[in-house]
């Protein structure tokens, strides 16, 4: 068994009685972005500051190499961070705020110099050097805190919501600038967010955090496919639940009753199944079907048209199910099953049992 | 007063703006006006014509001051005297500050009520106070004496060090306060950032928060060296007769010489030196925003 390059282990912090991180276990591989997705409040970026130094955990151990981290002191972690709130030295110009860490490193001049115009270059910035952090965009800002973080080459890079305050667009072009400057540097990097686009668009790997645990780890694909939690299914992509009865199961997969009489066999089940319990079945949108009768392979489930909306290349079509929940089908346009269906309509919606998931 | 001293600067900088705009608006600000030029301008006046008027015309009364070696040992007295509470008051009035910034609010608002308590005190009560504490056979002298440290009693009182320590800790409210207000404004993410940096808490002090607390440093620090250059009471209660500061030469001069002419000089130069130095300050921070920011 091979040391990972950095391990998460058992980390727990509490501030008096509020627990902001339970239990954290991580292993990260070396050159991996991995992002922490979780809602606000979920912990993540309390996990990022026990990496960082700037807070002790209650419980726990960081290893990098296999050597624990926590015995060092912030500053000579010599691990970078992009913080959400802007962080550049308000009386130093941005050629000074990159030349910083190298400064108090007491790199020469000219090796500090050459650094600065590299760093610049790489988050596109040539020219800025004299500028102050005062004149710059916000989005410029980040790109400066991003050269400074990573200007001493840190094995480790950290990130925590470094673009919340920044609008759509400008967030979406500095998320490929962070993948391309990932590739280019292949520094390991931390992210946190609580942006499930964001997550996707720049990660290697997911780390999902809720209530100060990580549910689950793994690619965006896997996440979306494979939801361990009903909080990840959540999450990660549209989803619609629909609740049943489990009347059967083999430990892996359920038999569910839906409604009064429709059972549908071999779903996959998430959680241990007690005698008659409830559950929640997950759809996605894309993985549902609509059809006029209700086929003999597949299961079928009437269900009413509540509403149906043209969006270009899918059209999405809202549907109550007899005991009154509702689900978002997503088809592709010019679906032949729904030609010629208006709203009031009943249709039959049938779907795969292996590639559903039920919770309980 | 951290205010008091943000205002002072803002309102220092009113005059020129509106020289920059012409004379426009000029109607509104005509009691302003009036006010400042009867109990500003007019008693300055007074007293410069005074000063080359008096006993006769001429420039005898500053040849005399800066001639002497008595005089120019008072002024002496009075830079090296304010400069010293200055610095002691700066460093000690920083750490205060910044643990004022970061502990409990609670607590802080304890410290302010004990500062501004100590402010209200008469100031001849807190003098005579430190007299006590400063004297031969003081607490201050016999604690030392029974640790060990020393075996004669210090001179702590009737002389520069006594004007120093007493002068310094009624000072210290000048600076701490508008140090609070700077320090205040600094984002602690920055410190952070520092530390993540590489730098130590050293570097993180002296690279970082002291230059984003200079504007701070420096308002407090003028405050308190100008009202220093002009501090009466407590060089007269814990100086020396034969150490004495320009406040208590004016006072010499004018009540027991009645030489007006003298006085209005001595009093003149001050007043020319508090500008002199207020109008350095304002060059290097009246630009910039407190704060840094
Ligand atoms: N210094 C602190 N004192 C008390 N509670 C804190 C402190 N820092 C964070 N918390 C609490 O810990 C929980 C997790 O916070 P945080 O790690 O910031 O979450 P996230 O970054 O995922 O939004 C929150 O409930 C927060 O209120
Ligand atoms: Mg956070």
């Amino acid at each position: 068994m091979t040391t990972p390059f950095l391990e998460i282990r058992g980390i727990r912090k509490e501030y008096g009685p509020v627990v902001a991180v339970h239990d954290v276990n991580l292993e990260v591989d070396r050159g991996e972005l991995i992002t922490f997705l979780g809602p606000s409040g979920s912990g993540k970026s309390t996990t990022l500051y026990i990496l960082a130094g700037f807070e002790e955990p209650t419980r726990g151990d960081i290893l990098l190499d296999g050597e624990t981290l926590l015995a060092t002191p912030s500053h000579r972690r010599n691990i970078g961070m992009v913080f959400q709130r802007y962080t550049l030295f308000p009386h130093l110009s941005v050629g000074e705020n990159i030349a910083f860490p190298l400064r108090v490193r007491r790199w020469s001049k000219a090796d500090i110099d050459a650094r600065v115009r590299r760093m610049l270059e790489l988050v596109r910035l040539n020219g800025y050097e004299d500028r102050k952090p005062a004149m710059m965009s916000g989005g410029q800002q980040q790109r400066v805190a991003l050269a400074r973080a990573l200007a001493y080459d840190p094995p480790i890079l950290l990130m925590d919501e470094p673009l919340s305050a920044l609008d759509k667009k400008l967030r979406e072009e500095i998320q490929h600038e962070i993948r391309r400057i990932h590739h280019e540097t292949e520094v390991t990097i931390l992210y946190v967010t609580h942006d499930q686009d964001e997550a996707l668009r720049l990660s290697d790997r997911i780390a999902v955090f809720s209530q100060g645990c990580i549910d689950q780890v793994g690619t965006g694909p896997q996440l979306y496919a494979e939801p361990a939690t009903r909080f990840v299914a959540e999450f990660i992509g549209d989803s619609d639940f629909l609740s049943c009865d489990l009347v059967g199961s083999n430990g892996t997969t359920a038999d569910i009753r839906l409604g009064d009489d429709l059972v549908v066999s071999g779903v996959p089940l998430h959680g241990r199944p007690g005698e008659r319990a409830r559950g929640a079945l997950l759809l996605r949108p894309e993985r549902m079907d609509l059809s006029r009768q209700a086929g003999p392979d597949k299961t079928g489930l009437p269900v009413q048209i509540s509403d149906i909306t043209f969006l270009g290349s899918n059209i999405h079509v809202a549907a109550a199910t007899g005991w009154g929940e509702t689900v978002s089908v997503r088809l592709p346009f010019g679906h032949q099953s729904i030609s010629g269906l208006s709203r009031g309509d009943t249709v039959w919606l049938r779907f795969d049992p292996g590639a559903a998931h039920v919770f309980t | 007063m951290s205010s008091h001293a943000v205002h002072s600067i803002t309102a220092a900088k009113l005059p020129r703006r509106r020289k920059a705009g012409g004379l426009r608006g000029f109607g509104g600000a005509m009691p302003a006006t009036f006010l400042v030029i009867l109990f500003f301008v007019v008693p300055v006046l007074a007293l410069l014509l005074r000063s080359v008027l008096e006993p006769a015309p001429g420039l005898q009364n500053y040849e005399t001051l800066l001639g002497s070696t008595t005089y120019l040992k008072v002024f002496a007295n009075t830079f090296i005297v304010s400069t010293l509470v200055t610095i002691c008051a700066l460093v000690i009035g920083f750490p205060v500050a910044w643990a004022l910034v970061i502990m409990p609010s609670t607590l802080t608002r304890i410290v302010f009520a004990i500062l501004l308590l100590s402010m209200w005190t008469n100031l001849l009560a807190r003098t005579y106070a430190w007299m006590v504490l400063l004297q031969r056979t003081g607490i201050i002298n016999k604690t030392l004496m029974q640790l060990g440290v020393i075996d004669q009693p210090l001179a702590l009182v009737n002389n520069l060090t006594g004007v120093t320590i007493g002068m310094t800790y009624i000072m210290l409210p000048f600076v701490i306060l508008p140090l609070y207000g700077v320090i205040r404004t600094i984002d602690r993410a920055v410190l952070r950032a520092a530390a993540l940096c590489g730098a130590t808490r050293w570097q993180a002090l002296t690279r970082v928060l002291l230059p984003l607390a200079a504007p701070g440093m420096a308002a407090g620090g003028l405050m308190v060296f100008v009202m220093s250059l002009g501090y009466f009471v407590t060089p007269a209660l814990l100086g020396g007769t034969s150490n004495m500061m320009l406040a208590e030469l004016i006072a010499q001069l004018v009540q027991s010489l009645v030489d007006w002419g003298l006085g209005s000089a001595a009093a003149f130069l001050l007043l020319v030196v508090t500008l002199a130095l207020y109008a350095v300050q304002l060059k290097i921070f009246g630009t910039r925003q407190m704060g840094g920011r």
